[in-house]
Formats: structure tokens, C-alpha cells, sequence
């Protein structure tokens, strides 16, 4: 998605956020304040009030959109509600700030109804869907007109005060706008730098790697949803106070859903500030562009307004704050840098003694269609051993992976893990398995390539640790085990296919699992690396890991293996010693060849 | 960053101060329009006569011997438009403002205009709500929705009742409307009155402007039997219902346009001349008229043409015209721009009926509405559209088909 | 009775005035996968070409058709180029959206600048004649977009079926990076196929002109009922688009008589949400697999 990461600059210091860009902050919003009162001109306030509720709205909008990725072209919905129930609630002699807090209350309601259906469609599905509800409000707010005023809209009396929020100074608007800008950016920047940011980043990044990292995505996307409405909301009931008159085609106005949606993309999608930045630059120039452009010729402030949305769009893609970070990064690290060699580990005299069983497999079926690619297979897992999972392509090896990790339901049998605590549990979703200490890795592998490698880690350790110092401690500590430590602070989408292996280790090892399931995690890497992998493995078992490993390269099958099954056409064709199972004719006539000589070296 | 907002705030301030620059021995008055957008169209044609009124006060020593300038401001939508009414009033230092054409517009506008204490001259804008509210500083010249809607029950049962051949009480009446405020508010009327007149108003439907079929909303009034029926719309639906009732075979004893579509040539090109023949409207008063109750009004054009190059567009123009020169006539007779200088003026004028080039006359009255503005009744005739309602006005006899 | 019927072939005849506008974006949407939010404007962009075409040239409407379509064809093709494919690089939809909307916007302010904001009226040129099938009564124009709207499925089902660009264009919308590893160009086809979408909304536009006035935002309403019939119908199944704009036609026509023509929309878009909840593959669509979500 965009190419920056979690962080504005490389996470060296306490703070996540480097001191130039602090004081620029500071200054920015500084000046949102000072430049209409120190101008003093009623129109110059309009102009400021109006960047803060849009900038305001952006933020808002971001949260869902540019965090987690679910682009709403609907957000009218939330900011609609907010302005007709303040209007509703001053019609019934109620002060408009409780009828901000009504708005906020409703617009979390509406928003978790409407996005838990819709959290399944992708991309442009989701867009659509939300334009459908817009349309949906817009048209029902019209027909109800006995309720909103219908299409000749709603308008307050002009009763002065903040009880009212109707004024005949210019800055308490400004300072309400301005105050509600600061909440938005607040929560946005709480959100992004404490757990929940990196898991809606993760969710967007690779919603299956989140899940599997313990994530609960649907829960923390309908967080975001509701924190977003409600806080669009508020701003809705602000603004309708300050327009005096509201009526269904500018509060359900797609135009506008679709405007904040663009002031976020143009300053920066994902990031904090970003709105902020687009709505900066953009009302102003808007307005200036309808007073040079707009009384002159029938659209031609909308055909530039066009034009430059579509050159932004093709030429900036991550925004203005794409720009802002170019100036400010200070290198983070080298791209295509080359996992290094994984330090030698001290190995314990001897491994701890195998234990009882961790996971008991049972009549596992499955079929797709036709394909009846799982039939009957069971086996059990065992505290403290390694299993070998081996078998030609196609066997269905990383299908029943995806059934004992809760990505895929089996059709018949059942899957058991025993907890810590020694009673046993059948659990169903990925973030149930993870919470039992089964963590797994991806045949492809799943990095959350806009984080950087420590933030990648980050979001496994989240799951033991709320707290961000805790997760950062763990996934460095983690990181210098698996010898990612030299680049904790470059961006995931720079390692080789080496380091994105370890990566992936790295992710699911943060989590403190007691059993690892391991898919391919030997593939295409090289010989010497190969060795310092099973190593590795060999370390991770001695740390009390029980570890379940499917493997094409032989030679890591055999040094690492207690126990090996072999799965052919869906079915289980032989189970034993690696030694055992190597030698078995039907396993041999299976797909053995050549790579079996080379396993003795 | 904070060279950069203070840039902006600078462009800002220079680029609205670049627009109009007035000299000392000038007044300047805001005029207040949709100029871009959806309502560009009639927003633009709604200031033009505002422009030729500034042109012959001016031509005629101006306004207390000052000349007037026009500082224009840009309504596309509400936040826009108490944007540009701050403006206006702050920067460009404006006495007063005409406008706005939209009743959304208006009234967000408006409510700026008041809390400064600025006067507010609406001179098209028809929604209720807009004088409503009691302000003032608002003062609207033109006829309302309720004029409009008053005029088409008039014209039913004074005369489309007998042309049809029928007493008003047995004649089904079908309103339809689209759905915005313009639509919602003239069919609202148009209910109450009917109801008043004892009228059997068999269904009221609204629908989406920018709807692409009606086809079902005419299959289902042919089926009631309708004999008059009331369409509220613009363009795009005035085009659609009037080709695809036609098509459908719906031809009721009547059909009253509520202005808007109704009331413009090409909706009558595209729907051809021979299908259109007869329609009636309801709306400002228009070019085909008599002119011995309209004086005034062949001038007009004849200025309108000689300005941009082509005849008036609607009679949008004619009647912010009127509404902006009789202001600035009565200013003409007053000392000083004070705003409540301004406001008794406007308190004061007084003109009957057949005086000026819209034909009705002008009195303020309560909340500021001018009571004797008033709608005419206009039918389709030869691909024209001819005055035909009241009788006073009409240029032609109102023909009706039995 | 004739008035269900009625009711119900005015139902039809709206279904295939959606079906010929929605047959493009399915090809659009379902093989290059790309959101294209401009849709509509590229059928008001053939609709004022029409109008031009027939009141400056004094063509007849179909004789429009040759200039009509290869026009729209280049504009498609050449958005394609220039405004996708340098996105489809950044593996990002998101972004897409915000270009297409983007170019919708210019396109629609452009036909305000040239045209001005009045309706204008392509001349019938006799297909506003009606036609007394029994007791329904429909116009000739309406039945020739029914039967150009089966004619274009039906072709395009064969081309993508039989020929060898056909085979193409569905081999990169099933695996972009296997076809491109058997050799064919993917930027050619998606360029192809985008320009073979706005083709087919051209020819649209030619059979819709005479019968409805064009406007600058004459497309806006028409886009959103596009994407509602091409996610009915099943993303990237071109009979599935008929079919579900046939039922989306029906759905229109039965709401609007018998509930009220204001809840029209409502019924529309409620069956929207609910496919989109329920079955998000369509009607006959096969099962979602964009290949750039993740899985």
C-alpha cells in the first residue's frame, strides 16, 4: 500500500516521532489558530473553521480508510446523523453537546451494523456497499419528512450561546472546530502508535498473517469503524450548528464523502497527519480557485479541481507526507540487504524429554467440489517433539495445516489442543489457536511489507504484551535470536526470501508459541543457510517448542524429524521414524529419489 | 510550514481582494449566486438581470450619485455560500446583497447577512422557509411556492374546471414532484390548497430528479384515470414524463408544469412542439405577455439581447431585474447606506400591480415577503410560450382540448 | 392484467437499457478488475458524440455508430494506459477508485464547459416510434437496445470463448503473472479489454441518445445502477450481467407502480446490499478470487 511505514523515521529514540517534525506540528497548528485571530477578518475565520472540520473529518475518515485499509466513500452516513440529531435534539430544547454525544452514540450503532456485513467484501466491493447505504440514508431522510424536514431540510432558531453553539463572535466556532481537530488527531495518534494501530495496519497489510498472529481482524476493524463514525459524527452535529440549516442532499452528500476521502489520499493515506496536510492545502486553494475559476466559464473550476486530482493520483501516491518523508527519513536501512548469517546458538546439553500429546488430530475429511483432498487423517503431536508433515505435491499437506490452524473448517473430525493448564480444547478461528500457543507460518510467505522488520515482529508479540515497550523489548529480543537484528529498522519489502523466511519465524516465535507449524519454511535458501535453519529449529525445540514441520528438502526432514507422516492423495500412507518411513516401499513409489542419497551427507 | 499557512492566509486575503476594486465615489452591493454546479444555469441568468438593473441605475446617475459595482460571490453549495457572504460583507465591504436564486443558498446566506446586520435582498429564490424565519434584515421580492401553488389550483377551477367541461370537485388531480426542496415544497402547496378548494387530489408521488425511467409513475396515473395533473420538475424530468406519457398514451384533460423544465424552450424542442401543444405552467413572469400590463418589458430584452448576445433564457432574469432596480431606486431616495437606512426604504416602497415590467406589484409585508408578487399562468402554444393567466396578463386565450 | 403486463414490459425494456449500458463495466470490472467510477461518463461522453454526430453531420443515430464506437473504444483504451496501468503497478485498488473518480469528475465538468448546462436533444429519428405487441406498448428504439443487448452478450460470449485474443483475455483475468509467463503482452490486453468495455458502452450510448435527453451528469445515475447489475449478475460473467439487469429492470418497474415511484431507488439498492451480504459472487458468478487479496 503506501511505502511508508508505521514510524515516521526509524524507531532510534523514546518517541516515535522525530523532533523536526514536532515543532512543524506544533507550529501548523499553531497557526490554524493564531492567523484568523490575529487577521481578525469573519471571512478569514470561515476559510479556518472550514479546514478544521474538514481536516477533522479527514482524520476521522482515515481512521478507517488509510489504517485499515477499508475505503469509505459512505463516511456522509455518520456525519449526517451527527448534524440531524443535534438539529433534532435543539428542536426539542436540548443543548446540541448532548445531542453531540447522541450523534456519536447512533453513528456507533449504524457503523457497526453496517460494516459487519460488509467487513467480507474486498476493495471496491466494500466502496460500493457504502455508497449503497449513503444512497439508502439520503433517500430515506427524504421520505421521512415528518421526522428530518425532508427535502426542504431543518433549521435551528438563532439562539445565541454555547449552550447553543450559535454565536456572534468569530472564534468560539474556531476554537470548537479547532478543539474538535485536536480530539480527531489525538485518537488517531493514540490508535496508531499503541496496539490497536498495528493491528489494523497488519489487518491491511495481510489480513490471513494477522489472523494467524493472533489477531482478531473483524473486532479490531469495527473498532476502528465505530471510532471513526463517532468522532465524524460530532463534527456533523459542530458543523450543522454552524451552518444554521441542514437538509438530506448536502448531509448525505456523496460529493463530500468522496472530498474527505480525497483530502486524506492527497495528504497521505495511513498516516497521522496527512489529512491534516491535504485539507491544509486543499480548502484553501479550492476556494481560491472558485473565486479566480468558477464565476468565469460553467466548469472549468471543476475541470481543474479534476485535473488535479487524477495528476495527484498518478504522481503522488503516498501523498503529500510521501514528500514530507523523503525530505525528513535519514536512510533506513539498505534495501535488498541480505539476512546475515544467524549467529551460532548455544545449545543446552541435552533436549528436554518428549512429553505428552499437545495436539491430537482425528478423522480429519475435507473435499472440495469433487476433490476429496483430506481422507481420514490423524495424528497426535507430542510436547517437545519435532514432526516431519512429507509428501509429493498436491498430497494436501498445507490443507490440513490450514485445518489444525483454524483457516480452513474440515468437513468431519476434530482437532484438539491442550492448554498450558491441561484441559483440552477444540478450538474453531485462527485467533482461538493462537491464543492456545499454536502459531504457524505461510508456504508464500505473508511479511506486512509497508512495516519495518521490528514492527513485522511487533505484531506477533502484541499478543502476549499489550503494552507497545513490552512488544518493542520482545521483538528485538526475538529479532537477535533469529539474527534479523541488523535490520530491525528497514522496511519488510527490502529482505531477501531468507530473511523474509526467518521473518515470518520471527513473527510467530514473538507470540511464545508452544507449538509452531512450519510450512516450507527450508525452501529456497541456500545450503549453507539451510543448515544454520535446522539449527535454529533445533533451538527453538530445546526452548520447549513442539514444532510441525512440512518440508521438501529432505535434509532438514531427516536431521530435524522425531517422527515424520506421510501423506499422499489426501491420505496418510506411512508414519514412523524418519529412518522407518524412508525406507517404506509405498512411500518410495510415492515420490522418493534422488534427494534421498543426499539426506545421509 | 508556518511560512506556508501564513503564505496562504496572504494569497487568501489578496486573491478575494483581487476580484472587485472599487473606487472611492462607488458603493458596492453583493450579488449572491450559484455561478458553478448543478444550478449554474439559472444561478448565472438570475444574476444577469441583476446586472442590467446595476446598468441603468447607473446609466441614470447611479445611487445617490454614486456609481453602483457589483461584487460577485459564488453559492455552489451551503458552506460556500456563508463563506461567500462573509466574504462579501467583511472583505469586499458590501451595503447589501442580492441574491441567490436557491432557497438552500438563501436561507444559509441570509442567516450571515443578519447576524451582521446586513441587508438581504432575495429576488428568486420560492421556498417558504426563507422568509419564514422572521429575520429582519431578509427582504424577498419574488413570488413564493405558495404563490405558485395558489395559481394552479386558481387556474383549475376558474378555468381548466370548465374548459374540461367538468365541476372542480369531479376532476381527479395527480401531483407529481421531484424530490428536492423546490419539487417537495411548490407539490406541498399545491396539496394544501387543493384541499382548500375541495379538490380530489388522488395521489401526490415524489421521485429522484435524475431519474432515467418513468414510465411506471405514468402507467400508474393513466390507470387512476387522472384528468389534471401537477408536475413539479426540471429539465431532465419534465423531458422524460411529458415524451413517455405521451408514448404511454396518457393524455389527461390537463397538465400544469410547476415552472422549472416547464418553462424552458428546450424542454419544449426536445419534446416536440405538437406533443407539448397546450401543456400550462405556473411560474415567473415570462416574455410572452401582455406588455400594456408588463410595461417596461420589451425593453428589457431588448437590453438583455444587446448585453449577451441572445434572448433571456427564462424569466429568471426578468424578475431579479425588477427585484434589484426597485431597490436600488427607493436606496437612490434615501441619504446614506446605512443598513437600516436601507431596511426603511425598503419598508417604504409601494407599487401597484401593472407599474412595472414583472406586471405584479410590490409591498412588503409580513416577514418581509412582498405580497403582491404573484405567479402567472403560461401554456405551450405553436412551440411558444404564451401568458394566458390572469386575464389581465394573458396574451392569448387558455385553449384546452375536451 | 394489461397493466401487469404492461408493468412488466416496461420492466424488460428498462432491463435491457441497463443491461447495454452495464455489459461494458462487466467486462471492465471482471477481467481487468479495475473500478471504473468513470463508466457513466464515458456513456454521457457517447451520448453528446451521438448528438453531434446526428444534428452537426446529419447522420442517422446507427450510421453514428462508426464514429461513435471506435472514439470510445480509444478512450477507453487510453485511460487504461495512461491512468491504470501505471497504478496496477503499486498492486493497489484503493487507489484506482480515486483515479477513476477523478477523470469523472473532468470529463463531466469538460461536457459543462463545452455544452453548457441545458439538455441537449438528439433528434428520434424514428425510434420513438411505438409498437402495439398485444397489449403492451413499447418503442421501437427500446426493443432495438433489448435486441442490440443480446447481440453484444451473445458476441462477446463467443469471442471470449473462441478466439484466441478471447482465450487471452480470460487467461489474464484468471492469473495475470501465468499468462504473462506464457507470453502474452498483459498491459495489450488490459488496454484491449478496457477499450472493448467503453466500445460496447459507445454502442450504449448511440441507441440511448434518441431516446433520453443528455445532460453532463446524464451518466451519474446511470453508473451506480451499472455496478449494481454487474455485482447482481456475478463479477465477470457477461450473461450474468443480462440476467440481473433484466431482474434489476423488473425490480424498477414492479416498486415504482406498485409501491411508489420515490422508493424505487431504495428497492434497487436494498437488493444490492443484500447481495453484496449474502452472496457476494453474484447470481452466477464463480467464487470471488481477485488475485491481489489476500487470500
Amino acid at each position: 500500500m503506501t511505502d511508508i511505514p508505521l514510524t515516521a523515521a526509524p524507531s532510534a529514540g523514546l518517541s516515535a516521532f522525530p523532533r523536526r517534525g514536532a515543532a512543524a506540528l506544533a507550529l501548523v497548528l499553531a497557526a490554524l489558530v493564531a492567523v484568523p485571530v490575529a487577521v481578525g477578518n469573519p471571512f478569514i475565520y470561515h476559510v479556518f473553521i472550514t479546514i478544521c472540520v474538514f481536516a477533522a473529518l479527514s482524520t476521522a475518515w482515515n481512521i478507517v480508510g488509510g489504517y485499515a485499509g477499508q475505503l469509505s466513500l459512505g463516511h456522509g452516513i455518520f456525519y449526517g446523523l451527527g448534524a440531524y440529531c443535534g438539529m433534532l435534539l435543539v428542536g426539542a430544547g436540548i443543548s446540541p453537546w448532548i445531542g453531540m454525544v447522541a450523534g456519536a452514540a447512533l453513528a456507533v450503532l449504524v457503523a457497526l451494523a453496517i460494516s459487519y456485513p460488509c467487513f467480507r467484501l474486498h476493495g471496491p466491493f466494500f466502496s460500493l456497499a457504502t455508497i449503497a447505504f449513503l444512497e439508502v440514508f439520503r433517500v430515506l431522510a427524504l421520505h421521512f419528512r415528518d421526522l428530518t424536514g425532508g427535502a426542504t431540510g431543518l433549521m435551528i432558531p438563532l439562539k445565541f450561546g454555547w449552550t447553543w453553539m450559535v454565536f456572534r463572535d468569530r472564534w468560539p466556532p474556531l476554537a470548537i472546530a479547532f478543539g474538535l481537530l485536536l480530539l480527531t488527531l489525538a485518537v488517531a495518534w493514540w490508535m496508531r502508535s499503541h496496539r490497536i494501530g498495528f493491528y489494523l495496519v497488519a489487518t491491511r497489510e495481510r489480513e490471513s498473517a494477522a489472523r494467524a498472529a493472533g489477531v482478531r481482524t473483524v473486532h479490531v476493524r469495527l473498532i476502528a469503524v465505530a471510532v471513526s463514525g463517532a468522532l465524524t459524527a460530532m463534527v456533523g452535529t459542530f458543523h450543522a450548528m454552524y451552518l444554521t440549516f441542514i437538509e438530506p442532499a448536502s448531509m448525505f452528500s456523496l460529493t463530500l464523502s468522496i472530498q474527505i476521502a480525497m483530502f486524506a489520499l492527497i495528504g497521505g493515506l495511513g498516516t497521522v497527519f496527512g489529512p491534516l496536510l491535504g485539507a491544509l492545502l486543499l480548502v484553501p486553494i479550492t476556494e481560491l480557485a472558485r473565486g479566480w475559476l468558477g464565476a468565469k466559464a460553467l466548469g472549468l473550476h471543476g475541470l481543474v479541481y479534476g485535473l488535479v486530482l487524477v495528476l495527484v493520483v498518478l504522481f503522488l501516491p503516498n501523498g503529500l507526507m510521501g514528500l514530507v518523508s523523503r525530505f525528513t527519513r535519514t536512510g533506513a536501512g539498505g534495501r535488498g540487504a541480505q539476512a546475515g548469517t544467524v549467529p551460532a546458538v548455544p545449545r543446552s546439553a541435552e533436549r528436554p524429554p518428549i512429553g505428552a500429546d499437545v495436539i491430537r488430530v482425528e478423522g480429519l475429511q475435507k473435499r472440495f467440489g469433487g476433490l476429496h483432498v483430506t481422507n481420514d487423517v490423524g495424528f497426535t503431536l507430542r510436547e517437545g517433539e519435532i514432526l516431519g508433515l512429507i509428501g509429493p505435491n498436491g498430497a494436501g499437506k498445507t490443507t490440513v495445516f490450514n485445518m489444525i490452524s483454524g483457516f480452513l473448517k474440515p468437513d468431519a473430525g476434530t482437532v484438539s489442543v491442550r492448554a498450558p493448564d491441561g484441559t483440552w480444547h477444540q478450538p474453531g478461528r485462527p485467533a482461538d489457536f493462537a491464543t492456545l500457543g499454536v502459531g504457524r507460518t505461510f508456504q508464500i510467505v505473508q511479511p506486512f511489507a509497508a512495516m519495518t522488520v521490528e514492527e513485522n515482529i511487533m505484531v506477533g508479540a502484541f499478543h502476549r504484551h499489550r503494552d507497545v515497550r513490552e512488544a518493542r523489548a520482545v521483538a528485538r529480543e526475538t529479532a537477535e535470536r533469529m539474527g534479523l537484528a541488523p535490520w530491525l529498522g528497514s522496511e519488510a519489502r527490502g529482505l531477501t526470501i531468507g530473511g523474509l523466511k526467518r521473518l515470518e519465524v520471527a513473527r510467530v516465535m514473538a507470540m511464545r508459541p508452544r507449538v509452531l507449524l512450519l510450512d516450507e519454511v527450508m525452501a529456497g535458501i541456500n545450503q549453507t543457510d539451510v543448515r544454520r535453519a535446522i539449527d535454529l529449529m533445533l533451538s527453538i525445540r530445546d526452548s520447549g517448542v513442539s514444532i510441525i514441520a512440512i518440508e521438501h528438502v529432505m535434509q532438514a526432514v531427516m536431521a530435524l524429524s522425531d517422527r515424520v507422516i506421510v501423506l499422499s492423495s489426501g491420505q496418510i500412507i506411512a508414519q514412523g521414524s524418519p529412518q522407518d518411513v524412508v525406507r517404506d516401499p509405498a512411500v518410495i513409489e510415492a515420490y522418493l529419489g534422488k534427494e534421498f542419497v543426499h539426506a545421509h551427507a | 510550514m508556518r511560512v506556508l499557512a501564513r503564505a496562504l492566509a496572504a494569497a487568501l486575503t489578496l486573491g478575494a481582494a483581487v476580484q472587485t476594486t472599487a473606487r472611492a465615489a462607488d458603493v458596492k452591493f453583493g450579488a449572491l449566486f450559484p455561478f458553478s454546479g448543478q444550478l449554474a444555469l439559472l444561478g448565472e441568468e438570475s444574476a444577469r438581470g441583476v446586472e442590467i438593473a446595476v446598468d441603468e441605475i447607473n446609466a441614470a446617475g447611479g445611487v445617490q450619485g454614486q456609481k453602483v459595482v457589483l461584487a460577485r460571490g459564488d453559492a455552489v453549495d451551503n458552506n460556500q455560500a456563508i463563506g461567500e457572504a462573509r466574504r462579501l460583507i467583511s472583505l469586499e465591504k458590501v451595503v447589501a446583497i442580492f441574491g441567490s436564486y436557491s432557497s438552500a443558498r438563501s436561507i444559509a446566506a441570509s442567516q450571515v447577512a443578519e447576524l451582521s446586520g446586513i441587508p438581504y435582498f432575495e429576488l428568486g429564490a420560492v421556498a417558504e422557509e426563507v422568509t419564514g424565519r422572521g429575520l429582519q434584515y431578509l427582504y424577498r421580492t419574488n413570488p413564493t411556492a405558495e404563490d405558485m401553488a395558489k395559481l394552479a389550483v386558481e387556474m383549475i377551477v376558474k378555468k381548466v374546471a370548465a374548459g374540461l367541461g367538468k365541476k372542480p370537485e369531479d376532476l381527479k388531480i395527480g401531483i407529481i414532484y421531484e424530490d428536492s426542496s423546490y419539487g417537495t415544497s411548490v407539490a406541498g402547496f399545491q396539496k394544501k390548497f387543493a384541499a382548500q378548494a375541495k379538490l380530489n387530489v388522488v395521489t401526490a408521488q415524489g421521485y429522484p430528479a435524475s431519474t432515467v425511467d418513468m414510465s411506471s409513475l405514468v402507467l400508474d396515473l393513466k390507470g387512476r384515470g387522472i384528468d389534471v395533473l401537477l408536475q413539479t420538475s426540471y429539465q431532465n424530468d419534465s423531458v422524460l414524463f411529458l415524451q413517455q406519457a405521451n408514448e404511454a398514451g396518457f393524455k389527461p384533460g390537463a397538465i400544469i408544469g410547476g415552472g422549472g423544465g416547464y418553462s424552458m424552450q428546450p424542454t419544449a424542442d426536445a419534446v416536440g412542439h405538437k406533443v407539448i401543444e397546450g401543456v400550462l405552467d405556473t411560474d415567473f413572469t415570462q416574455y410572452l405577455v401582455n406588455t400594456q400590463y408588463t410595461p417596461g418589458i420589451e425593453n428589457f430584452v431588448a437590453a438583455y439581447q444587446k448585453k449577451y448576445g441572445s434572448a433571456p433564457r427564462s424569466g429568471h432574469s426578468l424578475n431579479n431585474y425588477v427585484g434589484a432596480k426597485l431597490i436600488l431606486q427607493a436606496i437612490g431616495n434615501a441619504k446614506g447606506f446605512e443598513p437600516d437606512t436601507i431596511v426603511k426604504v425598503a419598508q417604504g416602497i409601494d407599487v401597484k400591480d401593472g407599474v412595472t415590467a414583472v406586471g405584479y406589484g410590490f409591498k412588503f409585508g409580513k416577514n418581509n415577503q412582498n405580497e403582491r408578487a404573484a405567479m402567472m399562468g403560461m401554456q405551450w402554444q405553436g412551440g411558444k410560450l404564451v401568458t394566458v393567466y390572469p386575464d389581465s396578463a394573458a396574451v392569448a386565450p387558455m385553449e384546452m382540448r375536451k | 392484467m394489461d397493466v401487469f403486463l404492461q408493468v412488466l414490459a416496461n420492466g424488460v425494456m428498462l432491463g435491457g437499457l441497463f443491461a447495454i449500458v452495464s455489459v461494458g463495466l462487466t467486462l471492465i470490472f471482471g477481467i481487468v478488475k479495475v473500478v471504473n467510477f468513470a463508466h457513466g461518463e464515458f456513456l454521457m461522453v457517447g451520448m453528446y458524440l451521438t448528438y453531434l454526430a446526428v444534428t452537426g453531420l446529419g447522420l442517422h443515430p446507427f450510421a453514428a455508430l462508426i464514429l461513435v464506437v471506435p472514439v470510445l473504444f480509444l478512450l477507453g483504451a487510453l485511460t487504461q494506459r495512461f491512468l491504470i496501468q501505471p497504478l496496477l503497478a503499486a498492486g493497489d485498488h484503493h487507489i484506482q477508485i480515486f483515479a477513476t473518480v477523478g477523470l469523472s469528475t473532468v470529463l463531466i465538468n469538460l461536457a459543462l464547459l463545452l455544452f453548457g448546462a441545458d439538455i441537449a436533444n438528439t433528434p428520434p429519428s424514428g425510434l420513438r416510434q411505438p409498437l402495439q405487441i398485444g397489449p403492451v406498448r413499447v418503442l421501437l428504439g427500446q426493443v432495438v437496445i433489448l435486441g442490440a443487448a443480446i447481440v453484444l452478450v451473445a458476441g462477446l460470449q463467443t469471442f471470449l470463448a473462441r478466439t484466441r485474443t478471447g482465450r487471452a483475455i480470460r487467461a489474464v483475468a484468471q492469473n495475470r503473472a501465468a499468462a504473462e509467463l506464457m507470453g502474452i503482452d498483459v498491459n495489450r490486453i488490459y488496454a484491449l479489454t478496457f477499450g472493448i468495455g467503453a466500445a460496447c458502452v459507445g454502442v450504449a450510448a448511440v441507441l440511448i441518445a434518441p431516446l433520453y435527453p443528455t445532460s453532463p451528469n446524464s451518466g451519474t445515475y446511470f453508473v451506480l445502477i451499472a455496478f449494481v447489475v454487474v455485482v447482481l449478475g456475478g463479477l465477470g460473467s457477461i450473461r450474468g450481467a443480462f440476467v440481473g439487469a433484466i431482474l434489476i429492470g423488473l425490480i424498477d418497474s414492479v416498486t415504482g407502480f406498485y409501491v411508489g415511484a420515490d422508493m424505487r431507488e431504495v428497492a434497487v439498492f436494498g437488493v444490492f446490499l443484500a447481495i453484496l451480504i449474502l452472496k457476494p459472487s453474484g447470481l452466477f458468478g464463480r467464487q470471488l478470487r481477485l488475485s491481489h487479496v489476500s487470500p
